[in-house]
């Protein structure tokens, strides 16, 4: 037996979403029982059935967000330029 | 860190709202709470299909039946995704159905009583499952979040089940005055197992699953929720509630009712119910028969491997 993690598009265009998982002894009977599991009102437009070996998980929390200031990369850092933006403006005012 | 110390952190961030992952690490008494929690949930979808499956060959008509059929299904199908949580927590199945079938783990109260009537389909749809859509939702902030998010479909589903059983209340209540009895018999029998349905008014410090976060809400709680939700549902129609001391006290913004004898419940879910023995005896029976389907299964797995 083995476990298969579903992935679900509900609507074409949309992400494959992860709803769930289901146990089968091969790939045959796995897609018979995702449909009827996880599409059985007619949900889904697309099913992934994926070897739960096969995927590979990183939740180290210190990999994926290490404590390095990275506001450079957010648009928070660029506040600043809204006020650049009016002081030109006044300035410009004046010399007319 | 020591051990100790682990599982109070923990515990903490639970409480604090963090959400807990199949391969996180988690206390052993988390786990075992856990399991025991949502194995009990899955037996009491599986076990809970029994009572309307009775009734797919009496349905009045073809629309009733399918809308049954489609039920049970989703029951079961309830049931299987709850069983995958279970075993990703470490119980195998085999463990899981050996269990239910001797007796040793449980499931839910309303699911021990027999179904007389087509009056009992009605209100089994619209009321238990209503009664579960209340704690089924609160689970939806269940701190292990694989449980939580299978709640979302169950959820979903859970809703048809509703109108369906509403549907069939309904039409009976606007039929003939035999009709009406016959809904009016089945509540009558249906209500004390229904304010049975959170269990106890534990309370909410005492409560080592709230502790955990496994569930979200009190059981009175989910009570009062269920009294004031659904108690005008059932008298707009015409049906009368068969506990004379049932209103709502203003001054105490809760609802007041007759004593429950909880010490029935507790034989109830031990399986000495009504319909306790013979839904077990139906459960190993069909577990027996269709021990060549597992068989064929697995044992085709083995030859295709
Ligand atoms: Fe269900
Ligand atoms: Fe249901």
């Amino acid at each position: 037996m083995q476990i298969y993690e579903v992935f679900r598009q509900e609507r074409e265009g949309d992400p494959m979403v992860h709803v769930g998982n289901v146990q089968a002894p091969g790939d045959d009977l796995a897609r018979q029982y995702a449909r009827e599991v996880y599409s059985r009102r007619g949900e889904a437009t697309r099913l992934w059935l994926v070897p739960r070996a096969a995927i590979e998980e990183i939740g180290d929390a210190y990999f994926l967000r290490p404590p390095i200031e990275r506001s450079y990369r957010m648009g928070e850092a660029y506040r600043v330029t809204v006020q650049k933006r009016r002081q030109l403006a006044q300035e410009g005012a004046h010399e007319s | 860190m020591t051990e100790e110390q682990r599982v109070e952190e923990f515990k903490r961030a639970v409480q604090a709202g963090r959400k807990v992952e199949a391969g996180d690490w988690m206390p052993d008494e988390y786990r075992q709470r856990l399991i025991r929690f949502i194995e009990m949930h899955a037996n009491s979808e599986i076990m809970g299909a029994l009572p309307e499956r009775d009734w797919i060959l009496r349905a009045p008509t073809l629309q009733r039946k399918l809308a049954v059929t489609a039920k049970i299904q989703d029951e079961v199908g309830h049931a299987q995704l709850l069983y995958r949580l279970v075993e990703d927590l470490g119980k195998p199945r085999e463990q899981i159905f050996a269990d239910l079938i001797s007796g040793k783990s449980k499931f839910h109260n309303v699911f021990h009583y027999p179904t007389r009537s087509w009056g009992d389909v009605g209100v089994i749809a619209w009321l238990v499952d209503a009664a579960a859509v209340i704690s089924q939702s609160a689970l939806l902030k269940s701190s292990y979040a694989p449980y939580a998010r299978t709640m979302r479909r169950i959820c979903w589903e859970e809703a048809f089940h509703l109108k369906h059983g509403e549907d069939i209340v309904l039409t009976a209540m606007m039929g003939t005055a035999k009709q009406r009895a016959m809904m009016q018999e089945a509540l009558e029998r249906w209500w004390e197992p229904l304010m049975m349905f959170y269990g106890p008014p534990t309370p909410p410090e005492q409560d080592k699953d709230l502790a955990w976060g496994i569930k979200s809400r009190a059981n009175e709680d989910l009570r009062q929720d269920f009294l004031t939700k659904y108690v005008p549902r059932i008298r707009e129609i015409g049906l009368r509630i068969p506990d004379p001391k049932l209103r709502f006290d203003e001054s105490a913004g809760r609802w007041v009712y007759s004593d429950i004898d909880w010490d029935k419940l507790v034989a109830v879910a031990r399986g000495n119910g009504p319909a306790s023995q013979q839904r077990l005896g139906f459960r190993r029976l069909s577990y027996e028969e269709t021990a060549w389907v597992r068989e064929a299964i697995t044992g085709g797995a083995e030859l295709v491997a």
